[in-house]
């Protein structure tokens, strides 16, 4: 039952009533009206019967002063005769007028009046000495009749009038009852049916009411289910959630998020998220950004900086990884933030023993590369040895012995460049790339020979960068690796490095440049390059070469890109880095090579 | 055994001559070249006792100089010197020895001992040529 039914039963609750009640009055009034119709009517019978008396006596007196006057002849006898005449004539008026409705009282009136009219006619007579009246014996006997049968006429007017009062009377009670019956009957029957009525409105209102409520009980249980679901889910997800409303205030926070803060559901909520959510930078401990902040202004998802570390409550550090993003309503108001981030701490372990086990990698490679260059001048020296041996020549055993003094060189000068590659300072040093990259290409030396590689150096003098040599040695050894691969057997390498002139994002500092003859980097490869244990070389390689390479670089605040080169000639893969002259890396190394 | 034709390949020179020496000096007749290219030529060519050939070399290296000899006279031994540690195992399986550079001159003249002592007692192949 909607809201518009329930006011319209209303309303005919309250109107059928009234509109019955209003009738059952009509119907008071018009039983009243003729209740005192017939009081009304019982009054006017008196009142006729007053004035038939009243007109009986006038004419009663009439005739006894008109007999005194016939006695003996004094006019003052004929007083009451002359003060009857004018009230007489005004009585029989009255009632005239008021039998105007009863025809056969009205007839006798008439009647009356023409007996009265003849008595009154000869009275003048006598009075005016009229001789025949005079003179006739028998006018007293007439006159006396006359009056007698006057007498008989108002008597049987009154016993008339009587008779009809006495009906009016006898009716009365039998009325008064029919009125009460009516009037019960009527007023019972309104009343029934006014309760009738309003019963079976209220109490369509009350099923509606009741139905109303059921729905409401049972939405409200759906309600509370669905909050208690979401919750439930919420609860269990493995990440952390942070909810908050838009002023920052944390409204929710998940087991997980309550073990890594180390506040309680109850503690945290209502407090400002950057109280309970407490993350710095890892290693500067400067305070983070407030994703709120951001995503207020945004009105996206965001993510957090990297190397973001969250302090507990307790003072426990963990280094997380986030998101913050903004909870829409259906319009597209923004309800409030939630925050969404996972202990990276383990992760970080074990990306640090990745980056351990690529060291061993590259370490291997370069130790079977070194072990290559020492066994080849090792081998002469042996061989010159037993030469000398059974040399008696003094000029031959001379010569050996010059030779292996100067293989001997050589075995000491390869070892002597793979100890300054492991021999990493403490803090950055100043690095001369070209150095660098001359040091590099003479350990790849025989590689490239063997590949019969052309190789094209393109070196501006006096790039000098702050840095950890052998990281970056290894960057570029990395790189040339893959380009000497790549290029495959008599391919092109060619090798630049340049000055970097300071731009808007970034300071000066010195960019190396080396593309190769290959065939370039398959689509779709680009983005999985510098992920980790992604390769294209199958089992020969580990697939962590250029993610720790893009680490060190990044790690000098310098940038290192892939993409295929279209220079002629060089039609392969194209790989820049780019190292700032003033380092961002300070203390020990800490994904040395 | 001695006056037997060995034929040395290897893009170093200097350990090349030397190595030539010492056999020279043992009483071997040497032949040294210094890519595949020169070397199979020779061996083609020439009734050569037995190969000390070099793994890695521009050009063709050990593995394939190897295949292509064995093609051509799969009874002449080849002693695999090296200084590569890594080496393929196809390689490893297709040569008679293997021999690590810088172990010395005395284990490289005791593996061509070896080497050449095996075809000396089937005598034949030899003999015919």
């Amino acid at each position: 039952v909607n809201l518009r039914e329930f006011r319209r039963i209303l309303r005919q609750a309250l109107f059928f009533p009234v509109v019955l009640l209003l009738l059952l009055a009509g119907f008071f009034l018009v039983q009243l009206g003729r209740f005192s119709a017939s009081l009304r009517t019982l009054d006017r019978t008196d009142q006729i019967t007053t004035e038939f008396v009243g007109l009986q006596k006038l004419i009663l007196d009439q005739e006894t002063g008109m007999r005194g006057y016939e006695l003996n002849g004094d006019p003052v006898m004929l007083a009451p005769y002359t003060a009857g005449m004018a009230p007489i004539q005004n009585t029989f008026a009255e009632l005239r007028k008021q039998l105007a409705r009863d025809a056969a009282q009205e007839h006798r009136l008439t009647a009356l009046y023409d007996l009265y009219q003849m008595w009154l006619a000869r009275s003048r007579g006598m009075i005016a000495k009229d001789p025949s009246l005079i003179n006739n014996p028998q006018i007293h006997e007439q006159n006396k009749l006359a009056m007698d049968n006057i007498r008989d006429a108002v008597n049987q007017m009154l016993a008339n009038q009587e008779r009809q009062r006495k009906a009016l009377s006898a009716s009365a009670p039998e009325l008064e009852h029919r009125e009460f019956v009516s009037i019960f009957s009527a007023a019972l029957f309104i009343g029934l049916a006014v309760a009738l009525f309003t019963r079976e409105r209220l109490r369509t209102v009350s099923n509606s009411y009741n139905v109303a409520l059921e729905e409401l009980e049972q939405r409200s249980h759906e309600v509370h289910d669905s909050r208690q679901w979401f919750r439930t889910t919420l609860e269990s997800i493995g990440d952390a959630v942070i909810a908050c409303d838009t002023q920052g205030k944390v409204e929710f926070l998940n087991a997980v998020a309550v073990g890594l803060t180390g506040w309680t559901s109850q503690d945290a909520v209502g407090r400002p998220l950057s109280e309970v959510f407490h993350i710095v930078h890892e290693e500067t401990r400067v305070v983070a950004e407030n994703p709120v902040e951001k995503v207020r202004l945004h009105k996206k998802v965001v993510g957090l900086a990297n190397h973001t570390m969250l302090i507990s409550r307790r003072g426990k550090e963990c280094l997380i990884d986030d998101s913050a993003a903004p909870i829409l309503d259906e319009s597209g108001e923004m309800r409030g933030i939630v925050l969404v981030f996972h202990d990276v701490t383990e992760q970080r372990r074990t990306q640090a023993a990745l980056i351990g086990g690529e060291k061993l990698a590259v370490a291997g490679r370069l130790a079977a590369t070194i072990a290559h260059e020492i066994h080849n001048p090792l081998d002469s020296v042996t061989n010159l040895l037993f030469l000398l041996r059974d040399e008696n020549d003094p000029a031959k055993r001379v010569e050996y012995l010059k030779t292996a003094e100067q293989e001997l060189g050589r075995t000491m000068q390869i070892s002597r460049t793979m100890l300054s590659l492991y021999r990493e300072p403490k803090a950055p040093v100043s690095v001369d790339l070209m150095d660098l990259l001359k040091g590099v290409l003479l350990l790849l030396e025989r590689r490239i020979a063997q590949q019969e590689i052309e190789i094209r150096t393109d070196f501006s003098a006096d790039c000098i960068v702050e840095g950890f040599p052998a990281e970056l040695r290894q960057v570029v050894t990395n790189v040339l690796v893959n380009a000497i691969e790549a290029a495959g057997q008599r391919g092109r390498v060619r090798v630049r490095l340049e000055d970097a002139p300071a731009e808007e994002f970034r300071g000066a500092g010195a960019l190396i440049e080396v593309a190769d003859s290959g065939p370039g980097i398959q689509n779709g490869a680009e983005a999985k390059l510098f992920q980790p244990f992604f390769t294209t070389k199958g089992e020969q390689g580990t697939g962590l070469g250029l993610w720790v390479s893009m680490g060190i670089v990044q790690k000098h605040g310098g940038m290192m890109r892939l993409a295929n080169c279209e220079d002629d000639g060089y039609s392969g893969a194209c790989a820049r880095i780019y190292l700032p002259r003033k380092t961002l890396a300070s203390g020990a190394p800490t994904m040395s090579a | 055994l001695l006056n037997r034709l060995i034929l040395c390949i290897d893009d170093e020179e200097l350990g090349l001559r030397v190595r030539g020496m010492v056999l020279e000096r043992t009483g071997y007749r040497v032949k040294t070249a210094t890519d595949g290219e020169t070397g199979l030529s020779f061996f083609a060519n020439e009734a050569v006792d037995a190969v000390v050939l070099d793994y890695f070399m521009p050009g063709m290296n050990g593995g394939e100089i190897a295949a292509e000899m064995r093609r051509l006279h799969p009874e002449v031994p080849i002693i695999l010197l090296s200084a590569y540690i890594n080496l393929p195992p196809e390689v490893v399986h297709m040569v008679d020895c293997t021999i690590l550079k810088g172990e010395g001159p005395e284990t490289l003249l005791s593996k061509l001992r070896e080497v050449l002592a095996q075809p000396e007692d089937e005598a034949g192949p030899e003999a015919v040529r």
